[in-house]
């Protein structure tokens, strides 16, 4: 039962990373830290890796479905947002039109350098 | 009739598998409608969802409840990205100086353009607190909208409208900026597309799918850090 064991390795950073959050007070979620943590593990060759994707791959492809239930509330916050949605919807609309293209502006500046500078993008 | 339905919402198996369900529908129709890339099978999804929880009366609070412990999963989900960062981690290395120079300054202005449209328009400020992390990860921007005073239901419906709209313009624009490194298509997914990006990312390839996680985690990060400062500095 490969995906079980995975299962288990996976929730075994996600329980370290949430030590580590509760005793350092930090801000970010469990989740991420615990993220970290296993990728350092992996760096390191720690064990446990067929395991860990037998259960990881599937999770991964889930990730999108696991935050509707918080999605659809907002279909429930018709009523008491009446009024604000053109502002609220230009906003999403408009300000993530301009944040991607900030990011690929930045970055193709930015890589530019970099590859110029090496000898080229690595294969 | 409503009886039983009350006796059926007294265990999770209900919303878990009317969760299920849409989901499973969401993607049989847009797989048959032939649908595009740029639309995930989430938001017709939702919208079925949406409509099932209307149809049958049944209350938000009482589906959200019982859905909660699929909503637990995410933190497993989580975790598991670091299995496809650990495996493009010699790619992630070759770039990390652009990278992490871009990162803070890309995630602060995904939040404030945002913020700023809302505010021009005169928007209250719960509902600009409701925006400001739009573009993080489910886990963390649940944490940050509570910090900052706003509505977690309006926050995660722009996740979702945010995640479709990022999917859309980052294919458009890399197209008309002649960006074809799936590395920098990917990392831009993730950061302003969270886990919706991310997903997407990993239908283009592993290697974007890697740098979808990279921006999305670090996005996260940089945001929990730096939003409630920079929200204390504004005087909202």
């Amino acid at each position: 039962m490969p995906a079980l064991r995975g299962f288990l390795w996976l929730l075994g950073f996600l329980l370290s990373g949430e030590i580590v959050v509760t005793l350092a007070g930090l801000p970010v979620s469990a989740g991420v830290v615990g993220m970290l943590l296993l990728t350092c593990w992996l760096m390191l060759h720690g064990g446990g890796f067929d395991d860990i994707a037998a259960a990881a791959q599937p999770l991964i492809a889930m990730l999108a479905m696991l935050i509707m239930p918080g999605v659809v509330g907002v279909f429930f916050l018709v009523d008491e947002l009446a009024g604000q949605w053109m502002a609220i919807l230009a906003a999403l609309v408009g300000g993530t039109l301009l944040s991607v293209l900030t990011t690929l502006w930045l970055m193709r500046r930015l890589m530019g350098k970099t590859v110029s500078r090496a000898s080229g993008p690595p294969a | 009739m409503s009886e039983l339905l009350d006796h059926l919402l007294g265990t999770p198996l209900l919303a878990i598998a009317l969760t299920l369900a849409a989901n499973m529908a969401g993607i049989r129709l847009l797989r048959t409608l032939g649908a595009p890339a740029w639309c995930p099978p989430i938001l017709v999804a939702s919208l079925l969802l949406a409509g099932v929880l209307a149809l049958l009366a049944i209350d938000y609070a009482d589906y959200r409840r019982g859905a909660a412990w699929l909503m637990l999963l995410l933190g497993p989900a989580t975790v598991a990205l670091g299995l496809p960062l650990h495996q493009q981690m010699p790619q992630i290395r070759a770039l990390w100086r652009p990278l992490l120079a871009c990162l803070p300054l890309a995630a602060l202005l995904a939040a404030a353009y945002a913020v700023g449209i809302a505010w021009l328009l005169g928007a209250p400020p719960e509902t600009l607190a409701s925006l400001a992390a739009k573009s993080v990860t489910a886990p963390i921007a649940i944490g940050i909208t509570e910090q900052l005073g706003g509505s977690v239901s309006l926050m995660m419906g722009g996740l979702l409208i945010t995640g479709v709209v990022a999917i859309g313009v980052v294919g458009l624009a890399a197209g008309l900026l002649g960006i074809r490194d799936e590395r920098i298509i990917g990392f831009a997914l993730g950061l302003n597309g969270h886990a919706l990006g991310t997903v997407r990312a990993f239908e283009i390839s592993p290697v974007a799918g890697a740098f979808a996680s990279l921006g999305m985690s670090l996005t996260g990060i940089v945001s929990a850090l730096l939003l409630p400062l920079a929200w204390r500095l504004m005087g909202a």
